[in-house]
């Protein structure tokens, strides 16, 4: 990796980011991007004012999240654009896409088709952000975007890695952009899987997720190029694996097959045994049965370790940003590596734990080693796993390796 | 090697329906009266736009799908399933389900589930969110047609939705052949699937993209001077794919071999059109056949996504003449003509013609060659082909692209 | 109160209706029959249609917090519910 972007509730750019992660405060708070007083819930880690929007047009505000955080990652990888003259391509995860801008659209059509501007909807799709980018970048390769919910970032990345392992490009922009939309936040809402309050992944007492926006993106290059150019190398993606729970529409099979398949799979592709891996970004929705099933994955596939290793929880302060979830814990996970810190999550009490005790009484305890209330140094961090779980979809894993000069 | 096809679309149900609409001895009057028309009763249309597409309305998907499973379905989940069930029947699996528990699926979707999206919507903008339909919810995701295969064909390996517009079906293919070839999965199942709504139909004519009626006729004419637009369609298309050894172990029937495939972006196209960078993605595809050590003068087809998008068949006209600059461009045939756009039924025709079924060989009679493009599709062929380019470039700039083998030489 | 308007028949109609139960008719629903897991086989994505479904049928909200197992058991159950709620 030569460069990374985001974007997200803590702000626009990676400082911000991961200033905010460190923080250990939470991104989930009141929004604004609409009105939500008839929803069941009130919160999301909305991205603030974009700074110096000036991108006028018919772009989405998923569109300017991704552009914001592709340049970003560019520019800090130093390559130069526009990108044609390197065999470039985009892998990008969404699950939004314009769809929030297409929601207004959709309002008015339906009521008087006059009243509709069909720019609004020039970039409603979910290959949106990406194409945006890869035509910003100038990008002349591949592009491709990944629409399979939860793990569409992490797809993305374990696509954009087999493309330049494999030759077919120089150079990989990969990532994702989701913004807040009422379509999904009334639907998990419909499914009452979203927490009233900002969400508890692994400890007792949550009571479901929380919704978050943004974007992230990675530049990925091979090695060689990366040196040969005078730019420093952040980490490395070694490998990447995916498996599918084929169980049920929307609860995970609670063995965690899928899971742990994904997990073993991506341990092959890097060629590291599960020992070698110092800590885990978890998807951990917050959401009772998720994170059981994603415990017991863990359990399966690192033993004993599944209950003393850190597990660092970004959906905690960042919520879940779906499709792009993936993309953004990608890079929540390089920086812990490059930093040799892992990031907290809020430690917070649970003002309805009893209520809500009563409704999940078969919720289980899970024993795990939380990276909770401050940073926590690692400095012999080497490697880390990130997992990206959807249930009838497909399950996906990353594993990181911190990069060091020979 | 691909050694199952299953397909759903206007034509009906099942490679046959396919292959006996694209060798009827006319066609267009074979596809014609499959035309229906849009319900336009909620007023989403405008006058004198189109009016007509390519549904899979009268095709009855019963013997495909149980009344329970389906209960909660969205359109495109069912054609998707019904469409990788037959391709699993088709390539000997009568149970309909995979023998491999680690069977990739690789789904392309240009819309997704619209109906169910749109009728969501609805609920929450009209009704309140509170009104938000569960159903409706977990069925609207662009993945709910990969994940209902996953579910219930049993394949639990890498799976991925792939939503890249019309460059999204070869990408969908490309990466199901990328699963078996590394080993990463024993089988692929891959195709592509979209439903064609009153409202994104009247949308797609709000954009100026469909074929306007001439005449009270609505046709597509890809690559003629004339062209208007292409027609909408819908339908499912699903291959499936394995390795040489393990379909030659099963003693299986082999419908064509998946060569190589790539893909590339023109940056000059805007959000939801086509540009003017051939040059490049002629560069793009060659280097691809480079790589892939194939040489263009191996190449007896091309199975063209042309449209009758004025601005996307000239893209791909010219991209098409630079790759092939300097040698005689090879018979080109466009599917689209009949088929419609989206729906993976371009898909399914690419892999019949790769399988040597006959195409449609005769244009209408008022077929007149745009002079700039200068290609007249859909002549009678010699004979099967060996090695086909298919090639499908979408609105936003994305274009791919995949090279088929025929069945019978050996690997 | 007419047959058709008690509320377990209500229910049973919802049911069919909501969860696209074909060649299930409502009378076909006993009071005391399981819902979840046998009987019907419903799941837990059906139960969260039908609670919509109920909402708007009876004009009810229900918390998050009330959807437990036993409540949602038989028709009979959920009937008792609904008219404590009415």
């Amino acid at each position: 990796m030569s460069g990374l972007g985001a974007v997200s509730g803590l702000g626009w750019g990676v400082e911000a980011l991961w200033e905010g992660l460190r923080s250990g405060r939470t991104a989930i708070r009141p929004f604004e991007r609409f009105d939500h007083s008839l929803h069941r819930t009130h919160l999301a880690a909305e991205a603030p004012e974009e700074p110096a929007g000036e991108r006028g047009g018919r772009l989405s505000v998923a569109d300017r999240f991704a552009l914001f955080a592709a340049t970003e990652a560019v520019r800090q990888a130093g390559l130069p654009l526009p990108l044609d003259t390197l065999e470039a391509g985009v892998w990008f995860g969404s699950s939004t896409g314009g769809m929030f801008e297409s929601e207004e659209f959709f309002r008015r059509y339906v009521a008087d088709r006059r009243h509709a501007h069909l720019g609004d909807l020039a970039s409603q799709q979910v290959n949106g952000p990406g194409d945006a980018v890869a035509r910003h970048l100038g990008v002349t390769g591949p592009v491709q975007t990944i629409s399979s919910a939860c793990s569409s970032g992490a797809l993305a990345l374990g696509a954009a890695l087999d493309a330049v392992r494999s030759g077919a490009v120089d150079v990989a922009v990969a990532g994702g952009s989701d913004s807040l939309c009422r379509l999904t936040y009334a639907g998990f809402n419909s499914l009452r899987s979203v927490d009233e309050e900002p969400c508890l992944p692994f400890r007792s007492g949550r009571a479901g997720m929380s919704f978050g926006e943004g974007a992230a993106v990675l530049v990925l290059e091979p090695l060689e190029r990366v040196l040969a150019r005078g730019a420093t190398p952040l980490a490395e993606l070694a490998g990447a694996g995916s498996a599918c729970d084929a169980h049920h529409m929307t609860a995970p099979d609670p063995a965690g097959s899928g899971a742990a398949a994904a997990l073993e799979a991506a341990l092959r592709d890097a060629g590291l045994p599960a020992d070698a891996i110092d800590f885990v970004n978890a998807h951990a929705t917050g959401t009772p049965l998720n994170d059981a099933a994603e415990h017991r994955a863990l359990a399966r596939v690192f033993g004993a370790r599944a209950e003393t290793m850190p597990i660092v929880l970004t959906k905690a302060i960042l919520g879940h940003l779906l499709g792009t979830a993936g993309a953004i814990e990608a890079v929540a996970t390089v920086l812990c590596l490059l930093h040799r810190e892992l990031h907290p999550a809020p430690v917070r009490e649970r003002a309805k734990a009893e209520e809500n005790a009563a409704d999940t009484e078969e919720q289980d305890e899970i024993t795990a080693n939380l990276v909770l209330g401050r940073p926590r140094p690692l400095p012999d961090a080497h490697a880390a796993v990130s997992t990206s779980l959807a249930f009838g979809g497909s399950n996906a894993a990353l594993v990181f390796a911190r990069w060091e000069p020979a | 090697m691909i050694t199952g096809l299953g397909t759903v679309g206007a034509y009906g149900c099942g490679g046959d329906s396919l292959r006996r609409a694209l060798a009827a001895p006319d066609p267009s009057a074979f596809l014609a009266p499959l035309l229906s028309d849009v319900d336009r009763t909620a007023g989403y249309h405008r006058a004198g736009g189109a009016r007509r597409a390519l549904l899979t309305r009268g095709v009855s998907l019963a013997e495909w799908l149980a009344p329970g499973e389906a209960r909660r379905m969205s359109p495109p989940s069912k054609l998707a399933v019904a469409a990788a069930r037959m391709a699993l029947v088709c390539a000997g699996f009568a149970d309909r389900r995979c023998d491999r528990e680690e069977t990739a699926v690789a789904i392309s979707t240009a819309f997704g589930p619209s109906s169910y999206s749109e009728a969501l919507l609805k609920q929450i903008l009209f009704e309140g969110p509170e009104a938000t339909s569960p159903f409706l919810f977990t069925e609207s995701v662009a993945n709910a047609p990969a994940a209902q295969i996953a579910i219930l064909c049993r394949a639990r390996g890498p799976s991925m939705t792939i939503s890249q517009r019309e460059a999204g079906a070869l990408q969908a293919l490309g990466q199901g052949a990328a699963d078996v070839a590394s080993g990463r999965a024993p089988r692929a199942l891959a195709g592509a699937v979209d439903e064609m709504t009153p409202l994104l139909h009247s949308l797609l004519d709000r954009f100026g993209a469909l074929a306007r009626p001439l005449e009270d006729v609505e046709e597509a004419q890809p690559f003629d001077r004339h062209r208007r637009g292409f027609v909408a369609a819908e339908g499912a298309t699903v291959l499936l794919l394995e390795s040489a050894a393990s379909a030659a172990e099963r003693g299986a029937r082999l419908l064509g071999r998946v060569l190589a495939w790539g893909s590339a972006f023109d940056a000059t196209a805007p959000q939801a059109g086509w540009g003017t960078g051939h040059e490049r993605l002629a560069r793009s595809l060659r280097r691809g056949l480079e790589r892939s050590g194939v040489d263009r003068g191996t190449i007896d087809l091309i199975v063209s996504g042309a449209s009758g998008s004025r601005g996307g068949d000239r893209l791909e006209a010219l991209m098409l003449r630079d790759v092939f600059a300097g040698s005689t461009l090879p018979p080109v045939l466009a599917p689209k003509r009949l088929l419609g756009e989206y729906g993976g039924g371009f898909l399914g025709a690419a892999v019949l013609a790769a399988a040597g079924a006959p195409m449609p060989s005769a244009l209408p009679a008022s077929f007149e060659a745009d002079p700039e493009l200068g290609i007249v599709p859909d002549p009678p062929l010699s004979g099967p082909p060996s090695t086909v380019l298919v090639t499908s470039l979408a609105a936003g700039g994305a274009a791919s692209w995949l090279l088929l083998g025929a069945p019978g030489a050996a690997p | 109160m007419s047959e058709a308007l008690a509320v377990p028949n209500r229910i049973k109609r919802l049911i069919v209706e909501s969860l696209h139960l074909e060649g299930i008719r409502p009378e076909m629903i006993e009071d005391e029959a399981p819902l979840f897991g046998e009987g019907l086989g419903l799941d837990s994505v059906d139960a969260l249609e039908l609670v919509v479904a109920l909402e708007k049928e009876f004009g009810i909200k229900i918390k998050s917090q009330e959807l437990g197992r036993e409540v949602f058991s038989s028709v009979s159950s959920l009937s008792q519910f609904i008219e404590g709620r009415t």
